[in-house]
């Protein structure tokens, strides 16, 4: 079925930024060292399987916990475990197996168990199959729980991974067969695709491929950002709202990716584990805008070595320029989280006049610059803060522009001023989606999003309660 | 650029030596600031929109452009000394502010000493206007903290207080436009001119309506900035087009004032001008456009801005037709200003009300 995603009010097209990455995929070379982190989530993490000294192969289980149901620690590499590290500080770091690279094969050793007619392996099978290669970022029972997989493409981000790639030849049959191979898991559950507009090809290709499967939707989404943030999605397409604090599968929905998807069809067919991870790498800073196929726990700066501009400081990103995480010190390492980096100018330059200049390549909500008027050419993109901060103005920008329909230059006053109280869960403090709109578009330069954040902080610090 | 770059380097050295001067330092930050753009940079967002206050106020300036020129055009070379006086005093009392309080200069008097000479007489003495700027500026923004706590459009507040403070010379003193050839680009004033009325004062005393081809293209008497309303029109939608206006004030504004001066002209034919003549008169278009939407003093909330606009357009007529004054859409912004908090406050508690 093809349907047209209900859209939001508000929200922000980010068009025409520089250095999308291109449909090219290029192997990222074997890491020399891996990092693998055991922890698997805030709470919980798996015990090492193996010592220092021990002899890996690239796919051996060096970490699991089949106590508490986590999916195992893999390593990427053949190689030599050289160190676990314990964390000195555990509420802050993670223990971290270390693992030199002894040799060039690229080689993966598969599971055992796997058939490329998957549909012979009973549900149990293909279920240790995915859990062992670590697929699915998803609780191990999840095939009661979950009742509706939403597999999401919308790239409403000013930098998206390239879908044409991750469904490129052949891709696209197996991303189908995998759907299929999660049906027969979660015969219950319902599937729903969110694929952004822009991808008209692949959007008929599947729907010509899947138009008879009834328990199976396309929805064509508008690129608007944040159509992908989860609080927006669930309620456009099952009209379900995830209250706060709490993950879409917990009330019942997998949220997927593409890539994920034919991951898992990978492992029930081939028995490959989940250790190779495409990495779009986007932005001007970036000498070319490739898409990069990475071993998980390699380092950053390995992987990044010669594809940076030197010319001028660079800011890393993780996944988005708006809430992703800034990738400090090149240190860190690739997880199954990484689906793109983002290179941007760390811009501290001083501009002359900067405020009077006509802006043909100047990002705005308002109309203010001349790029908003000539839609066609490329923006420029940096992490200045383009003017200096100043008292609300009470323009309504963030009002507007709030897709989640609140008014965030309301609940900063409160927060500022420090009135902690009902009034701000009654102006509905808690259905942010943190999408950063409002300190992206806001004139003065106002912290908005931490202003709310804070306040939902200290406002159950206080002890109120959310109001489902 | 590298001039000014060494000139403000200079002066920063200057002012870190002397004890005195370096109660200056707010006025040099701003200087620096207006020439040279922010080194900071973004946490999270990493990105942000590339407008800016400054940009803002700029966008507004730009779009009085073209009435300032009329301006000039219609009332002599005098309008620009109006103009400098407002800016250097208003400037002045900014300033002894932002150094008292030690706080940065705010961009917000880029419009207010821009606007405020544009609703006054252009035979307005210079003095007027340096006393007029200085109170709106001290009691109409300052006495509540400055820019973006102010409950009242400084503007309108000087320009009120002119009007209560000196009647004679605020209402009486009318010069008729210069018209044809260069106009007046090349005189100071127009002396010569016989004192004529306002389309609002000729209607209120001897029931004349100004035809709307010289209301509209700025060949009537009037404020300074008020006449050449095709080019408020114009500034407006530019405005409402690039976003820094919001188009609700001003569409119910001018919606509603229309509509209730139909209806009062129907039962008060003497005292109520006909529609399209209470829209192409006195201030009520610029009112509308560039001051009733200030953003600091009209209603955040969308349905606040319904509110505010049908009220303006409501009192505009019934202060214009029922009260001692000719023009009323001034008091009427200033009274919707004290209104704006309540209308806030009861729209946001009925939006959230049953949550």
């Amino acid at each position: 079925m093809l349907k047209q995603l209900r859209t939001f009010k508000g929200g922000f097209k980010f068009k025409n930024y520089p250095g999308q990455a291109k449909p090219i995929l290029l192997f990222a070379g074997l890491p020399s060292r891996i990092f693998i982190s055991l922890a698997k989530n805030s709470s919980a993490e798996v015990k090492p399987l193996v010592k220092k000294g021990d002899i890996v192969f690239a796919g051996q289980i060096i970490g699991r916990d089949d106590a508490n149901i986590l999916s195992p620690a893999y390593s990427s590499v053949n190689g030599i475990v050289e160190d676990i590290k314990l964390p000195t500080d555990p509420q802050k770091e993670n223990p971290v197996i270390v693992i030199r690279s002894s040799d060039t094969s690229q080689q993966i050793r598969p599971l055992g168990g796997c058939l490329s007619s998957w549909q012979k392996l009973n549900p149990e099978k293909i279920k240790e199959l995915i859990f062992l290669s670590g697929a699915l970022a998803l609780p191990v029972d999840f095939s009661k729980k979950i009742t509706q997989i939403i597999i999401q493409e919308t790239a409403a981000e000013p930098y998206n991974h390239s879908l044409d790639l991750i469904l490129e030849g052949k891709n696209t049959l197996n991303f189908i067969e995998g759907i299929n191979i999660l049906k027969k898991i979660m015969p219950s559950a319902q599937v729903h695709l969110a694929i952004s507009r822009q991808n008209k090809r692949i959007i008929s290709e599947i729907h010509k491929l899947t138009a008879h499967l009834d328990w199976l939707d396309v929805c064509i989404a508008e690129s608007k950002y944040p159509q992908g943030s989860p609080q927006l999605l669930l309620p456009a397409m099952l009209k379900k709202k995830i209250p706060h604090g709490s993950s879409p599968a917990d009330i019942g929905v997998a949220l997927l990716q593409a890539e994920e998807v034919i991951a898992v069809y990978e492992a029930v067919t081939s028995g490959k584990p989940f250790i190779e991870k495409i990495v779009a790498l986007s932005g001007p800073c970036f000498k070319e805008n490739i898409h990069l196929k990475v071993r998980l726990g390699a380092p950053l700066n390995e992987i990044l070595e010669g594809r940076l501009k030197t010319d001028e400081p660079v800011r890393l990103v993780l996944n988005s320029l708006l809430i992703g995480q800034e990738l400090k010190g090149m240190i860190s390492p690739v997880d199954k989280t990484y689906s793109q980096i983002i290179a941007i100018a760390d811009n501290r330059e001083r501009e002359f006049l900067a405020f009077l200049r006509p802006g043909s390549r100047r990002d705005s909500y308002s109309g203010a610059f001349l790029a908003h008027w000539l839609p066609w050419v490329k923006k420029s993109v940096d992490t200045n803060q383009h003017g200096e901060e100043r008292p609300c103005i009470s323009c309504g920008y963030c009002q507007e522009i709030c897709p989640a329909k609140i008014i965030p230059h309301l609940l900063a006053r409160y927060v500022r001023k420090e009135i902690i109280d009902e009034a701000l869960i009654s102006y509905e403090i808690f259905n942010c989606v943190e999408c950063g709109l409002c300190s992206f578009v806001c004139p003065s330069k106002i912290h908005l999003l931490k202003h709310i954040q804070e306040g939902q902080k200290k406002l159950l610090a206080e002890g109120y309660h959310i109001k489902a | 650029m590298k001039i000014v770059k060494r000139g403000v380097k200079n002066l920063y050295s200057l002012l870190g030596k002397n004890k005195y001067l370096n109660k200056f330092r707010p006025v040099l930050n701003a200087l620096d600031e207006v020439f040279f753009g922010t080194d900071k940079v973004n946490t999270v967002p990493h990105i942000t929109d590339h407008l800016d206050v400054k940009r803002f106020m700029t966008m507004v300036i730009i779009a009085l452009a073209p009435v300032v020129l009329a301006s000039v055009y219609f009332w002599g070379l005098r309008v620009l000394a109006v103009i400098a006086v407002s800016y250097i005093f208003g400037g002045l009392t900014e300033v002894a502010f932002a150094i008292v309080r030690k706080k940065e200069v705010h961009e917000g008097f880029l419009v207010t000493g821009l606007i405020f000479p544009l609703i006054l007489p252009p035979a307005v003495p210079l003095w007027m206007v340096a006393v007029g700027v200085v109170f709106g500026v001290i009691f109409g923004k300052e006495a509540f903290g400055g820019t973006g706590k102010n409950i009242f459009n400084p503007a309108i507040v000087g320009r009120i207080f002119l009007s209560v403070a000196f009647p004679r010379i605020m209402s009486v003193n009318w010069q008729a436009p210069f018209s044809g050839g260069w106009g007046g680009f090349l005189h100071y004033q127009n002396v010569d001119a016989v004192v004529s009325a306002t389309p609002l004062v000729l209607f209120k005393n001897q029931d004349i309506l100004t035809p709307w081809m010289d209301m509209l293209f700025g060949t009537s008497a009037g404020c300074i900035g008020e006449t050449f309303r095709i080019g408020i029109i114009a500034g407006g939608l530019f405005l409402i087009l690039t976003r820094i206006i919001d188009w609700r004030i001003p569409l119910t504004f001018l919606i509603s004032a229309p509509l209730f001066s139909l209806i009062g002209n129907t039962f008060f034919h003497a005292h109520l001008a006909p529609p399209a003549f209470q829209l192409l008169s006195g201030g009520l278009l610029l009112g509308a456009f560039f001051m009733a939407t200030d953003p600091v003093t009209c209603p955040f909330t969308k349905l606040g801005k319904w509110v505010a606009g049908i009220l303006l357009g409501m009192l505009t007529v019934l202060i214009r037709g029922f009260s001692g004054y000719v023009e009323g859409a001034m008091f009427a912004i200033l009274l919707v200003n004290v209104f704006t908090p309540l209308i806030d406050s009861v729209v946001l508690k009925l939006r959230y009300k049953t949550k």
